[in-house]
């Protein structure tokens, strides 16, 4: 491979992000636009000519950066993560098409940002050495802050963003810790290297620790996930959709914490199935108690990040191959309805159901979307979400048939607590000035949401190809943890 | 590692030298011109020129090496030599007294010519304690920039409480060198005792006749409380808070912990004369550092003022350089080291902005300033990034330098302890943000400031620190190996 692709993956967005600077204010959503464009288009061609049956890491690239302290710019993919790649170039895409029109007053810094934030996450996918990871996770972190302080749509959205920052940096030192101590034992940072030579259980056991109350953090998992819910409320569905659409943590469960780890992961799977399975059932339950319809959300992708936690936690193949499957599918499901809610407050100034009630009767298209998102985020049969949510039932009612059948009731309590909300928002007499108002979606939001639904349909009905993809990575993971 | 080389196995000239002299004649030919509107052009001038010489002389340095350009002149005590701690010290100072000068520091100041002239004086100060292997030299040099610093708050405060805060400044200042000389001393005393009468301050020479027990314990702690107090370490910082509350805005605190003089003195001096002692005392000089570090950021959570958070900033930063020091491994020290000029730079940067944001607003109370980002995005971007750099963000210096010591203080001192300075510095990160939202984020009150634009020396001043501070944290291997051999020469003598 003599272009470097996956490079050019991750840079072009935050170079286009100077660009974007440089050009006058004007220009600064269509050179937006037509980076991710070609991000899409390459990240599809990556997608195309990945081999799933070939070795484990492809389009690896591996240069020096701090060989002073053994660092290097190392990208690579490999069937888990290949899938996120394309997945993170459509949302991004998704979440410009939305906000086309809603960033006039300072257009530079939010595109700007937004393209940052797309190398930063692009970059969390690809790197496969651990410290260039964290490099990508902790700068993710400030496009994120600049969004919500500067764009949030409530009053005290600076200090949801600072919240949001400091817990994320508090999860950040423990990473960092856990991966020096990886580091400094096998003398190396890369990821591949450090899968062949798993550390002393002891060691394991600390990492693997550190390693989950970090991710905790980010996935979220309960009791760690308090600063989601404000963070929904506070900010614009375009920017709560990049976050819970693009399951950075539930990634980095399966592609670094368990991996890394693997005797004490074995050890402690318990650990991980009951966080799993409290974090499902507290996520069905706070849908109920809330009458916010991202905020609701929040909740519905708690409760699902719950479920793919306890697939994981059975270290089978079945179980990883479900929670990667499920986290693909939530970047166009929970991100898509989080994109057309942010449609709907555009247009009536909120998602609260006790603002709302009849939108279905004014914007009948934009209503149609949210609910078959919405199936989709509850893992109806026939959408992208099933699949990977049945593998997970399958592998959880296997190993720990009590806990399969918890997650069971709680997905049913969850889709009930999310239909009602969407009955009272979308049914019932339009009586609000705002809702009778409002338009319903333009080209540019049809387009969004054509895509969104084909893609859900599509990969609910035809699935085999992208399981096909994930399949061999996902035993080899489950083979070498069994090892 | 008492190794060195000769200024003329290297070059033709004896740089060290003229990198001294050059702020010193800069300073005489600034007050030489008088009040004249020429002697502000001169002083930038010559500010700019030293940055070029110094960046010159870190070109013929080889940082394999350990001391080099060396140069004697026995009958004075004069002894001076570079190694790359230095180099990256020296870089730091020419760099922020550049800044200091374009940043317009004299803007509605009485008798711009002198205040330039003791800046530079200051300037020469940094630069010999820098570079002297001379610990008498080096507490004269000490003495000197302080000299120069309360000739500024004297002369040219801004604010009416500035007589208390210079006596504070002054007691404590006065106290630690008086600490500090009575440390050398002992040492000086040692050596007479050895050789039969015949007085050396010469680091070279003092490392050779070590003081035994009692002594050196007694040397230890003169000198550690000495630098302490300058550095300023809790529970010793009682005078920055109102230091930087009411002095000169930017430049006086921005000398006196701009450029980490304190912490590069235990480096240079302390470890290797007083070995014993400092493993003997290595467990409560950390213990304080660690519970220094929540502290201050509990501190730092009261204040009101902008310029005061700004400052339990630094004490609680300067903590953690002091863990990273006395992990005694070379990660450890090299990491201290890059943070402390990773710090110098960022927490100068900050009170940069807040000298801008003093003179739009006049105020800098938390309480009063108010929507800032709307009318100068770019330095509250910048106040942002210097920030981040401060609580170790990837892409800044700060990042490779935390590794380090985060790495050292694993081996050193084990898992949990790192893990609890760790949230101490989320805890610096906590009131940096809170101080920043409160300033610039927070909605615009009615009836406040007009506030201008930002101006392009603004820009310039801002810029080159930021580019500087991104261009270090991404490429930050040549900065690494400029660092490595020093470290591991310091850290040698306590290898296990």
């Amino acid at each position: 491979m003599s272009l470097p692709l996956l490079t050019l993956i991750v840079l072009l967005p935050l170079l286009s992000a100077l660009v974007v600077f440089l050009l006058p204010a004007r220009l600064a959503r269509r050179v937006a636009l037509l980076a991710m464009a070609v991000v899409l288009l390459l990240t599809t061609w990556l997608l195309f000519s990945f081999d799933p049956g070939g070795p484990r890491f492809q389009f690896a690239e591996r240069q020096p950066w701090l060989p002073g302290l053994g660092i290097h710019w190392s990208l690579a993919v490999d069937g888990l993560s290949v899938l996120f790649l394309p997945a993170t170039a459509l949302l991004f895409l998704g979440v410009l098409a939305v906000s086309w029109q809603s960033a006039e007053d300072a257009p530079r810094l939010f595109h700007g940002l937004l393209l940052a934030l797309q190398s930063a996450t692009l970059g969390i996918f690809c790197a496969v050495d651990l410290i260039l990871f964290f490099v990508f996770w902790e700068l993710s972190l400030v496009p994120v802050y600049f969004l919500l302080a500067r764009r949030g749509v409530t009053v005290d959205a600076p200090r949801v963003a600072a919240r949001y920052v400091l817990i994320m940096l508090a999860g950040g030192f423990p990473l960092l810790l856990a991966f020096i101590m990886l580091g400094s034992q096998a003398g190396s940072f890369e990821l591949g290297v450090l899968l062949e030579q798993p550390p002393a259980l002891d060691t394991q056991r600390v990492v693997l620790v550190l390693l989950l109350f970090s991710f905790a953090f980010k996935v979220p998992l309960v009791p760690l996930h308090t600063w989601l819910p404000q963070f929904a409320l506070a900010a614009p569905g375009t920017l709560t959709a990049l976050l819970l659409g693009l399951k950075v943590g539930g990634f980095a469960l399966v592609r670094l914490a368990i991996p890394l780890a693997p005797d004490a992961a074995q050890e402690w799977h318990w650990l991980l199935a009951g966080l799993g399975t409290v974090t499902l059932l507290y996520g069905a339950v706070g849908i109920l108690a809330h009458s916010n319809l991202r905020v609701g959300l929040a909740y519905a992708s708690i409760c699902h990040v719950g479920l793919a936690t306890l697939g994981l936690s059975t270290l089978s193949a079945q179980g990883v191959q479900g929670a990667v499957s499920l986290l693909l599918s939530f970047s166009v499901a929970t991100g898509g309805a989080l994109l057309l809610l942010e449609c709907l407050r555009l247009r009536t100034g909120s998602t609260d159901v006790q603002a709302l009630g009849g939108v279905a009767k004014t914007m009948p298209l934009l209503a149609a979307g949210v609910l078959i998102c919405g199936l989709a985020g509850v893992g109806m049969p026939g959408t992208s979400s099933f699949p990977g949510e049945f593998l997970l039932i399958l592998a959880a009612l296997d190993r720990y048939t009590g806990a399969g059948m918890a997650a069971l009731f709680g997905l049913a309590i969850a889709a009930g607590a999310f239909l009602a909300l969407y009955r009272k928002a979308f049914y019932g007499p339009a009586s609000r000035p705002a809702v009778l108002a409002a338009g319903d979606l333009v080209w540019r939001e049809w387009l969004v949401l054509i895509a969104l639904i084909a893609m859900i349909v599509g990969i609910g009905i035809y699935p085999a190809p992208w399981l096909d993809i994930v399949r061999p990575a996902a035993e080899a993971w489950a083979a070498a943890i069994a090892a | 590692m008492n190794g060195e080389i000769f200024w003329y196995q290297q070059t033709a000239v004896p740089l060290l030298a003229l990198v001294q002299l050059l702020p010193l004649l800069g300073a005489a030919v600034v007050l030489a011109l008088g009040e004249r509107p020429l002697a502000v052009l001169a002083g930038k001038l010559f500010a700019a020129g030293e940055l070029l010489l110094v960046a010159f002389t870190a070109s013929r340095v080889d940082a394999a090496l350990a001391f080099q350009l060396a140069e004697r002149i026995d009958l004075l005590g004069y002894h001076v030599a570079i190694d790359g701690i230095a180099v990256m010290f020296l870089l730091l100072t020419a760099l922020l007294t550049l800044l200091m000068t374009l940043y317009g520091m004299s803007r509605g100041m009485i008798s711009p010519g002198r205040l330039f002239a003791v800046l530079l004086l200051a300037e020469a100060g940094l630069v010999g304690m820098l570079l002297t292997l001379n610990i008498a030299w080096f507490a004269f040099f000490s003495a000197l920039e302080l000299w120069a610093v309360v000739y500024l708050l004297r002369r040219w405060a801004s604010s009416r409480a500035e007589t208390q805060a210079l006596a504070r400044f002054v007691q404590y200042q006065g106290f630690g060198l008086a600490l500090f000389v009575a440390g050398c001393f002992v040492l000086g005393w040692g050596y007479a005792e050895v050789t039969g009468g015949r007085w050396s301050f010469d680091l070279f020479d003092l490392t050779g006749t070590l003081p035994a027990g009692k002594f050196q314990t007694a040397a230890f702690y003169l000198l550690f409380y000495g630098l302490a107090v300058r550095t300023p370490l809790f529970p010793l910082h009682g005078w920055l808070p109102n230091m930087a509350q009411h002095g000169l805005i930017a430049v006086a605190p921005a000398l006196m912990v701009g450029v980490k003089v304190g912490v590069f003195g235990m480096a240079r001096f302390v470890l290797p004369l007083t070995p014993d002692a400092v493993l003997d005392w290595q467990a409560y000089v950390v213990g304080f550092a660690m519970a220094g570090v929540f502290f201050t950021a509990a501190l730092a959570f009261l204040q009101t003022n902008l310029r005061r958070l700004l400052a339990f900033a630094v004490v609680s930063h300067t903590s953690l350089l002091v863990i990273g020091l006395f992990s005694l491994h070379a990660a450890g020290i090299q990491g201290a080291m890059l943070l402390a000029a990773n710090f110098g730079l960022a927490v100068t940067g900050m009170w940069f902005i807040v000298g801008f944001v003093f003179r739009r607003t006049g105020t800098t109370e938390l309480g009063e300033l108010s929507g800032l980002f709307e009318r100068i995005p770019f330095l509250a971007i910048a106040f942002l990034i210097f920030g981040l750099a401060i609580v170790g963000m990837p892409g800044t210096p700060g990042f490779d330098a935390a590794h380090l010591v985060l790495e050292a203080s694993i081996a050193r001192f084990g898992a949990l302890p790192t893990v609890a300075t760790a949230l101490g510095n989320v805890a610096a990160a906590g009131f940096l943000l809170w101080g920043f939202q409160k300033a610039f984020l927070s909605q615009e009150k009615s009836g406040s400031h007009d506030v201008d634009r930002t101006q392009p020396m603004e820009y310039a001043v801002c810029g080159l620190a930021v580019a500087a501070l991104l261009a270090i944290g991404f490429f930050a291997e040549p900065w690494l190996q400029l660092t490595d051999a020093a470290s591991q020469a310091v850290a040698g003598r306590f290898a296990r």
